[in-house]
């Protein structure tokens, strides 16, 4: 190679050397994604229209290593009808649950079956979540959001609703906040812990 | 060094890979310990439909998200499938129709497989890539 060549590779080799390793990193650790659609209004995405979308930081390491699902936590996983597409969901329920399904579902109450989760988004009527096609394999969850990178007014950890002295939340967004989640909690049946599968 | 493994699981993770093969469910075309396979995942990661009925797949279990099967596809979504034809796992006159998004998956060893008779039609999104080739098994003669 004549080092005019080389010298104008030069530039660019260390990005493409060290490509493979940051691959990897994003894959295996943190990676920012884009959030779009209303399915989970007010938590993401809450204003209507749809000026700018939420951005936020998906952890992967706790799934893909660590195997650590928990009720409430925000994932996002590939819809089980389309390969190609991911969803931002809330798992609602896990593996041995009882969960009433809101909204038109055939059954009224489902048992979540092994190795499934239940999720919702929290915006019922613009979701497209367990409500439509049942319980989905856990196999399919890729990432859990840990905060929000953008936009600047609401960077960080999702707000958890604010409580004064005497246990009653503080404003209005939190006291909608936790009758939401009052919601959700009320529609789902834990497994008990002599639950066995098989 | 560390790039090099990274840019070798990659490769590994998209475009293709060898596995290791166990279990007896996919008998008598694996054998149930030893064999080493080739696996395409670029096929899939190009184009997730690209799955036709009588592929041999790879798929993360439904019931274990932790675990990684291969398994027959035997039908695609919108088929009419016979669940069980042999009146085991399901009444010989049980019939599916498999939703959108959603393929049939069976083991060649039916007696001893756990596959879609057992959980019903599976995710496509689940499938992982499309086993291509087998490595003879090299020191047979060892044995």
């Amino acid at each position: 190679m004549s080092s005019a060549s080389a010298l104008r590779l030069g530039r660019a080799w260390p990005l493409l050397y060290w490509a493979p390793t940051g691959m990897v990193l994003l894959h295996y650790f943190y990676t920012p994604q884009v959030i779009t659609g209303r399915s989970m209004q007010p938590t993401l995405n809450p204003d209507s229209s749809q000026l700018w979308r939420d951005v936020g930081l998906f952890d992967r390491f706790s799934i893909h290593t660590r195997h650590s699902f928990n009720r409430g936590d925000i994932v996002s996983l590939r819809s089980p009808v389309d390969p190609r597409r991911m969803l931002v969901k809330r798992i609602v329920g896990l593996e041995g649950d009882f969960v009433l399904p809101r909204g038109p579902y055939p059954e009224d109450a489902v048992r979540v079956p092994e190795g499934h989760a239940w999720v919702e988004g929290d915006e019922g009527f613009h979701s497209d979540d367990s409500t439509r096609f049942g319980p989905v394999p856990l196999a399919l969850v890729d990432s859990k959001l840990v905060m929000l990178l953008w936009p600047w007014s609401r960077t960080g950890l999702l707000d958890q609703p604010n409580f004064t002295k005497d246990g009653t939340p503080m404003r209005r967004e939190d006291m909608a906040a936790l009758e939401r989640e009052r919601n959700r909690q009320m529609r789902v049946t834990r497994a008990s812990k002599t639950y066995n599968p098989s | 060094v560390v790039n090099v493994a990274c840019a070798l699981h990659l490769f590994g993770e998209y475009v293709g890979r060898i596995s290791l093969m166990e279990g007896p469910s996919m008998l008598p075309t694996f054998n149930a310990h030893g064999d080493i396979v080739l696996e395409n995942r670029l096929a899939i990661r190009l184009n997730p439909d690209n799955i036709s009925r009588g592929d041999l797949v790879t798929l993360r279990s439904p019931i274990d998200p932790n675990r990684i099967i291969c398994k027959r596809v035997l039908g695609l979504p919108g088929d009419i499938i016979c669940v069980d034809p042999t009146g085991e796992k399901a009444p010989s006159t049980e019939h599916v129709v498999i939703p959108q998004g959603h393929i049939w998956i069976s083991g060649d060893n039916a007696a001893m497989s756990r596959d879609s008779r057992d959980y019903g039609p599976v995710s496509m999104s689940l499938v992982q890539a499309k086993v291509v080739a087998r490595v003879r098994q090299m020191f047979v003669l060892l044995s």
